[in-house]
């Protein structure tokens, strides 16, 4: 049967995407922000560890959704998807390659757990999946797995709520769990932490806030699954409610985990870059 | 637990210097925020560039007030007349600009500036979170 192995969630900065690209990473600006994700490229690497398959859940960016369509929650099921040309070109990034099998288990699967997915086939995918992948395969030919995207609408609000994204990471475990085929994986939880691209707060950062935000992921993700929209927006800037989509991870991943890693880094642009990696303990 | 709609709006008016993209901007905004998408194909990021005045004319829906901001790259502007920064992104990545470069044209410090205040922690959160308590 497939199961879920581990849980990583971070920032999706746009710039990185860049710097990534432009090679640029070892510049002064960049090091710093990198070096804390050289131990999970050697980790996610090893055999034990490398995922069949990754449940990237990230927010479109006004690419593939305009104001046309918002769907809250939505899951891609066709067997690939380009990266998405945002204004500047598309990112010179491998395709990426679903596992449509899976991804059309998990939206049946959900459906039937009353949470409404919206089913997406033809989608370009952004900076907002495609930087996390960067950030932990390198700059490879081809993504080393298969990778099935979940869109989460934080741009329009109301976003969902962090329980509701808390209990679709619980739907999506049970989902994995009743496939057939022996594959491991990860689900992903990308974007935050605190930002906040416009108007004079532009470039709030609350470390401190982050900071208890990444201890309660691990210890208490209890509190966080009752925080309101308004603390994140008021604590984390504008753009900090991206942090709701990492409780999607947090609740595929069981009651206890170890916290095997993590990074954190002021900044990346206008954002506090944040990472962890954990794995669920039973 | 189910929270009330207009109680869940009206606190998104307490936070200083933030214009939460509510479905009110949004419906505002739609027209700005649909012109800015047609700028990732790159065969309209040329036409646009060569004439942006000509671009907009096939715009129609849009008001004068959001066209003359947009061609005055006036992005704090565009946000009071309903555009998103992720839409008005497109925007501003036509002109080869970062989000950091045109994101600090709202702040009112240079780009210089602005950088180096991210560099150095970024901006406290102290007296920020609410017009109202001043914490
Ligand atoms: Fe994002």
């Amino acid at each position: 049967m497939a199961r879920i192995t581990a849980g990583i969630t971070s920032s999706h900065v746009p710039a990185i995407g860049a710097a990534v690209d432009l090679g640029n990473t070892q510049d002064d600006y960049w090091k710093p922000a990198f070096a804390g994700f050289d131990w999970t490229k050697e980790w996610i690497a090893k055999p034990e560890n490398k995922p069949d398959v990754v449940i990237l859940v990230y927010n479109d960016h006004a690419s593939a959704f305009d104001m046309n369509l918002i769907p809250t929650f939505a899951i891609g099921c066709a067997d690939e998807f380009q990266p998405a040309d945002e204004g500047w070109g598309p990112r010179p990034v491998p395709v990426v390659k679903n596992h449509a099998d899976l991804a059309w288990h998990i939206a049946q699967s959900c459906i039937l757990d009353e949470f409404d997915m919206t089913i997406i086939n033809k989608m370009d995918v952004d900076h907002g999946l495609t930087v996390p992948l960067s950030l932990m395969f390198g700059q490879p030919d081809a993504w080393p797995c298969k990778i099935i995207p979940l869109a989460v609408n934080v741009v329009t609000y109301p976003p969902p709520s962090g329980n509701r994204c808390y209990n679709l990471g619980k739907a999506i475990r049970d989902a994995v769990e009743s496939f057939p085929e022996d594959l491991k994986v990860q689900v992903w939880g990308t974007g935050g932490m605190s930002h906040q691209l416009q108007g004079t707060r532009a470039g709030l950062i609350n470390a401190e806030w982050d900071k208890k935000f990444l201890d309660d992921l691990t210890a208490d993700p209890e509190r966080l699954r009752k925080m309101p929209h308004i603390e994140y927006l008021r604590e984390a800037g504008s753009e900090g409610i991206e942090l709701v989509m990492w409780l999607i991870m947090r609740g595929a991943l069981g009651k206890d985990v170890r916290e095997l890693h993590r990074h954190y880094h002021v900044a990346a642009s206008n954002t506090a870059l944040g990472h962890i990696v954990l794995e669920p303990k039973e | 637990m189910k929270q009330n709609i207009h109680e869940y709006l009206a606190e998104f008016d307490d936070i200083p210097g933030t214009r939460v993209y509510t479905t009110a901007r949004a419906r505002k905004g739609y027209w700005v925020n649909q012109f800015a998408m047609s700028l990732m194909k790159d065969e309209n990021r040329k036409r646009w560039l060569a004439d942006e005045k000509a671009y907009l004319d096939e715009w129609p829906n849009m008001t004068q007030e959001q066209k003359d901001a947009l061609l005055a790259r006036d992005y704090d502007k565009l946000l009071d007349l309903g555009g998103n920064i992720y839409f008005l992104a497109k925007v501003f990545s036509t002109d080869g600009k970062s989000y950091l470069q045109a994101v600090s044209t709202m702040t009112g410090m240079s780009v210089e500036e602005y950088r180096n205040m991210m560099l150095s922690g970024g901006r406290s959160p102290e007296g920020l979170r609410s017009k109202k308590k001043g914490y």
